[in-house]
C-alpha cells in the first residue's frame, strides 16, 4: 500500500525526480561537475535553447508546434552581427528582434488564419529562413562590429554573479509562469490546445491567441539569436541547426503533451535543465558525441515513457 | 417459413442508461420489414448489435434457426450480414470501385487489378439501376450518390440480411424508385431486409411486415395489410407524461431575436423565426431535419448561405460567434462533450471562459478571488455536485457536466440563449433541475430557443413550438396546440387527412 502512494507521488512529480537523480548521477560520477565554473557553463550553454523553449511551451499549449525556431535565431544573430557593422547597437538589435518576430507572425498568420497545419507552415519557414541567414551572410560568419562592445560585454559578463544571459531566461520564464496561472492569455491558449471548437463557442477569438503564440516564438527565437551573438561576438548562418528539436524535446520532457492543453513553466525549465544536464555530464566524462546523441534520445523516450504510466494512473 | 433473423430479448445498456430491454424482432427470408420509432427508441442500436458494431448484453441472436455468436463486424460478415449505415462509412480519398470492393481487396491477392475491378464495381452499380463512374474518387461524389455506393457496397457480397438505415433521407424521388426495384430484386432471391424509415409512405409502399419499438424496450409486429398509419403513428406515441415539468406562468415581452430567411451552409431551404423576450420557443424535427443547423446558423458558429438577424429591431452582421456573444446570444451546444465544455479542465476554468473580462483587469490579469467566488456561486445556484471548483469536468456525471456548459451563460447576461438538447444523456433528477433553470431564466426575461429530439420535453417546458422538417418549419404550434401526435406527424410529413403518398 505505502509503496504505492510513493509510487503515485513520484510518477505525478517525475520531471522533478528526473532532475534530482540527474544531480545525483552527475555529483557521482564527476567530480567537478559542482564547481562554479562548470555550473556557468551549464548555463550559458542551456540559455537559448531554455529561452525558446518558454515561447515553445505556448506553441504547444495551443495544440501547435514550431520548427522555425533554430533557424530563426540563425537569421536573427546573422542580421544583428550585421547591423551592429551600419547601425547604432540599440537600432541593431531592435531590427534583429524585429526580424524574428515578422517570422513568428507569419507562421502565426498561416496557422490561425488560413488554417495550416502547424507543422508544415513552420517547416517551410524553417527553409525560407534558414536561406535568409546564409544569403545575408554571404554563408560566412559575421563578426560582430568593434563598436558594438557593449552588446559582446553583455554577452559574456555577469550581473551580481549570474551570467547575463541566464537572467534573460529566468525573466522570461518568471512572465510564462504568471502569464500561465494568473492571465487570460495563458488561460486560453491552454483551453484552446485543450478544445479549440468549445472555446470557439464560447465566444472567444481563437485566432488571435494561435497568432500570438507563435509571434511570442519567433520573438524569443531572436531573443536566443542576439544573446548566442553576443556571447561569441559573432552571428553564424550554422547557429541552431537541429536546435527545434531540442527545444521541443525539453517540452516533452518536461511532461507537455503535443496534443496541447497540458504542460506547465516549471516543469519545461526543469527540461531544460535535464537535457542541459544529459549533455553536459556526458561531456565532462568524454563520452563521444554521436553517443551522447543515442544517449539523449534513449532518456527522452524513458521520461515520455513515465509520463504515460501516469496518465494511465489517473 | 422458418425465421431468417431472429433477435430474441436482447439488452443493451450504456454505462448504466439502458438502450434496449427484451427486445426482440423476427425477420423472415424474402421479406422487408420495416422497423420503426422515434428519435432515441433503439433502433439503430439493436441493428448495431445485428451488425458486430455493438455487443450484446443479454439475448440471442439466431440465423436459419441456428444461434450465433457476433463479436465483431467482421463475424456479421462472414454471417451474411450486411449494413447501410445512417453515417456513410465511405473512404473519400479511395475511388468508388475500390470503396464498393473495399471488403474484398485483401481476397484478391497483393496486386490490384484495377481493370477487373473497375468492372466488377460497375457491374454491382448496374445491377441496381445505376451507373456511377467507377474510377473518380467516392469524396468528389454527390450526398446521393455516396449513398448509392454505399449500398452497392454492401451488396458486392452474397447478403442473406440486408439492413438500410435511413436509406432514403438523402435520396431524390427517382433514386428512391430505384433503390425500392433493388430491395423487390433482392426479396426475390430470398434475402431478409430490414428497413429503418421515419417516413410511413415509404413503408407503406415497400415492407411486408413492419415492427414498431418504443423507449428500446416494447417492440410490437404487424403485417403491413393489417394495419394502417394512424396506429403506427398511436403506437409510437404513448409515453406517459408524468409531473416532471415544473408549472410555471410565461410572461412574455417584445421580440428580442428575429432571423430572416436563414440558409445554412449544405442546407437549401430557408427559415424563418423571432423569439420574444421571456419567452421559451421550442424547434422539434427528427434527427437530421436542420434544427442544430439552423441555431448554429444563426450563432454564427456555421456560415450562412443567407439570412438577416436582427436584435431588438436593430441588424446584426453576425460572421463568428465571438460578435454573438458579445451581441449577447449565448449557444449551448448538442454534443456537451465535444462542443459544451472543455473536460480536461476544471468547472471553474470551463465556468470563466465566457467572460474572462469580468475577472480581470485591463491587463488580463485576473482577480483569483473574483473568480473563485463567481464559479462557487453558480456552482450553488445550478447545484452542481463538484467536489470543489477545481474538480476536472469530465470526472462529472453527465448531468452536471450539463450544468457547467449552461453555467458559462448564466456567468453572463444573454438577452438570448440557445440550447441544443438540453438535457441528453442527463438522469431525471438532473433533468428536472435543468428544466426549473431554464424557466427561471426565461422569467427573467431572457428569449430561449430549446432544440430537443424528446417531444415530451419541449412540449413540457415550451410556450411554442416549431416543428422542422427536411430543412424548413412545416409548421408552428402554440401552447394550446401541442400534441405529441401533431408534432409526429409534421416531423415525417403526414397529415391526418392525406392517405395517399407523397414524397417531396
Amino acid at each position: 500500500m505505502n509503496f504505492n502512494r510513493y509510487l503515485q507521488f513520484v510518477v505525478k512529480y517525475n520531471t522533478v525526480f528526473i532532475f534530482l537523480i540527474m544531480l545525483v548521477v552527475s555529483a557521482i560520477v564527476s567530480d567537478v561537475f559542482f564547481t562554479s565554473s562548470n555550473l556557468f557553463n551549464l548555463i550559458r550553454q542551456v540559455t537559448p535553447v531554455g529561452i525558446i523553449s518558454m515561447g515553445m511551451l505556448l506553441v504547444i499549449l495551443s495544440g501547435g508546434i514550431d520548427l522555425s525556431v533554430g533557424s530563426v535565431v540563425a537569421m536573427s544573430g546573422v542580421l544583428c552581427a550585421l547591423f551592429t557593422q551600419t547601425m547604432p547597437l540599440p537600432l541593431a538589435i531592435t531590427a534583429a528582434l524585429v526580424s524574428g518576430i515578422l517570422v513568428g507572425s507569419l507562421s502565426g498568420y498561416l496557422v490561425s488564419i488560413h488554417k495550416m497545419a502547424p507543422f508544415i507552415a513552420t517547416l517551410a519557414l524553417m527553409s525560407i529562413v534558414r536561406g535568409i541567414g546564409f544569403i545575408s551572410s554571404k554563408g560566412a560568419p559575421i563578426l560582430v562590429s568593434e563598436n558594438a562592445s557593449a552588446l559582446t560585454d553583455f554577452g559574456s559578463g555577469n550581473t551580481l554573479g549570474i551570467p547575463n544571459p541566464a537572467l534573460i531566461l529566468f525573466l522570461v520564464f518568471a512572465i510564462t509562469s504568471v502569464l500561465l496561472k494568473y492571465n487570460v492569455f495563458g488561460r486560453i491558449v491552454i483551453a484552446i490546445g485543450s478544445n479549440e471548437e468549445a472555446v470557439r463557442l464560447s465566444g472567444i477569438k481563437v485566432s488571435t491567441y494561435k497568432f500570438s503564440v507563435y509571434a511570442i516564438t519567433g520573438s524569443l527565437s531572436a531573443i536566443a539569436g542576439i544573446i548566442t551573438t553576443a556571447r561569441t561576438a559573432v552571428g553564424s548562418p550554422v547557429m541552431g541547426v537541429g536546435m527545434e528539436l531540442d527545444v521541443i524535446a525539453t517540452v516533452v520532457i518536461g511532461g507537455a503533451s503535443l496534443s496541447g492543453g497540458k504542460g506547465s513553466a516549471i516543469n519545461t525549465l526543469l527540461g531544460v535543465l535535464i537535457l542541459g544536464m544529459i549533455g553536459n555530464i556526458m561531456n565532462l566524462m568524454i563520452i563521444p558525441s554521436y553517443l551522447q546523441q543515442i544517449i539523449k534520445g534513449l532518456i527522452i523516450i524513458a521520461a515520455v515513457l513515465l509520463q504515460r504510466f501516469q496518465a494511465k494512473n489517473n | 417459413m422458418e425465421n431468417r433473423v431472429e433477435l430474441r430479448n436482447i439488452s443493451k445498456s450504456f454505462r448504466g442508461i439502458v438502450a434496449l430491454k427484451n427486445v426482440t424482432l423476427r425477420i423472415k427470408p424474402g421479406e422487408i420489414h420495416a422497423l420503426m420509432g422515434e428519435n432515441g427508441a433503439g433502433k439503430s442500436t439493436l441493428m448495431k448489435i445485428l451488425s458486430g458494431a455493438y455487443t450484446k448484453d443479454a439475448g440471442q441472436i439466431f440465423i436459419d434457426g441456428k444461434e450465433i455468436f457476433i463479436r465483431n463486424t467482421h463475424d456479421s460478415k462472414k454471417l451474411g450480414i450486411g449494413i447501410i449505415y445512417q453515417e456513410f462509412s465511405l473512404v473519400p480519398e479511395l475511388s468508388v470501385a475500390e470503396n464498393v470492393l473495399l471488403n474484398q481487396l485483401s481476397v484478391t491477392g497483393i496486386w490490384m487489378k484495377w481493370g477487373q475491378m473497375k468492372k466488377k464495381a460497375e457491374e454491382i452499380l448496374h445491377s441496381i439501376g445505376f451507373s456511377i463512374d467507377p474510377s473518380v474518387k467516392a469524396g468528389s461524389l454527390s450526398v446521393a450518390e455516396q449513398q448509392i455506393v454505399e449500398i452497392a457496397k454492401a451488396l458486392s457480397e452474397q447478403v442473406k440480411v440486408l439492413i438500410l438505415d435511413e436509406p432514403s433521407a438523402v435520396l431524390g424521388p427517382q433514386e428512391i424508385q430505384k433503390l425500392f426495384d433493388t430491395l423487390k430484386k433482392l426479396k426475390k432471391e430470398g434475402v431478409a431486409i430490414i428497413y429503418i424509415s421515419h417516413h410511413l409512405s415509404e413503408i407503406f409502399q415497400i415492407a411486408d411486415r413492419i415492427t414498431v419499438l418504443k423507449d428500446g424496450s416494447s417492440s410490437e409486429s404487424f403485417m403491413i395489410s393489417e394495419t394502417d398509419r394512424n396506429s403506427i403513428i398511436k403506437l409510437m406515441l404513448g409515453r406517459s407524461l408524468d409531473a416532471m415539468f415544473p408549472v410555471y406562468e410565461s410572461r412574455i415581452g417584445e421580440e428580442v431575436l428575429r432571423a430572416v430567411d436563414i440558409v445554412p451552409e449544405n442546407q437549401s431551404k430557408s427559415v424563418s423565426l423571432a423569439l420574444n423576450a421571456g419567452e421559451i420557443v421550442g424547434i422539434a424535427g427528427l434527427v437530421g431535419s436542420g434544427r442544430s443547423e439552423i441555431v448554429r446558423a444563426i450563432f454564427a458558429a456555421d456560415r450562412r448561405k443567407k439570412g438577416q438577424i436582427f436584435l431588438s429591431g436593430k441588424e446584426l452582421h453576425l460572421r463568428s460567434p465571438q460578435r454573438a456573444v458579445i451581441e449577447g446570444i449565448g449557444m449551448v451546444p448538442e454534443d456537451r462533450k465535444q462542443h459544451g465544455v472543455i473536460l480536461s479542465l476544471s468547472v471553474k476554468h470551463n465556468i470563466s471562459l465566457t467572460n474572462y473580462n469580468g475577472i480581470s483587469n485591463q491587463f488580463g490579469f485576473i482577480n483569483l478571488k473574483k473568480e473563485r467566488n463567481n464559479s462557487t456561486g453558480l456552482i450553488q445556484r445550478l447545484l452542481i455536485k463538484t467536489e470543489n471548483e477545481n474538480q476536472e469536468v469530465g470526472k462529472l456525471s453527465g448531468g452536471n457536466q450539463q450544468k457547467v456548459a449552461l453555467a458559462k451563460w448564466l456567468n453572463r447576461s444573454c438577452k438570448v440563449l440557445f440550447i441544443d438538447e438540453p438535457t441528453r444523456g442527463v438522469d431525471v433528477g438532473a433533468k428536472v433541475e435543468i428544466y426549473n433553470l431554464i424557466n427561471e431564466l426565461s422569467h427573467k426575461g431572457v428569449a430561449i430557443l430549446v432544440v430537443s429530439s424528446e417531444t415530451s420535453e419541449l412540449m413540457g417546458i415550451c410556450d411554442r413550438i416549431l416543428v422542422m422538417r427536411k430543412g424548413q418549419i412545416q409548421g408552428e404550434l402554440s401552447k394550446k396546440e401541442f400534441s405529441e401526435e401533431v408534432i409526429l406527424r409534421l416531423s415525417i410529413g403526414e397529415n391526418e387527412n392525406k392517405t395517399a403518398s407523397v414524397n417531396c
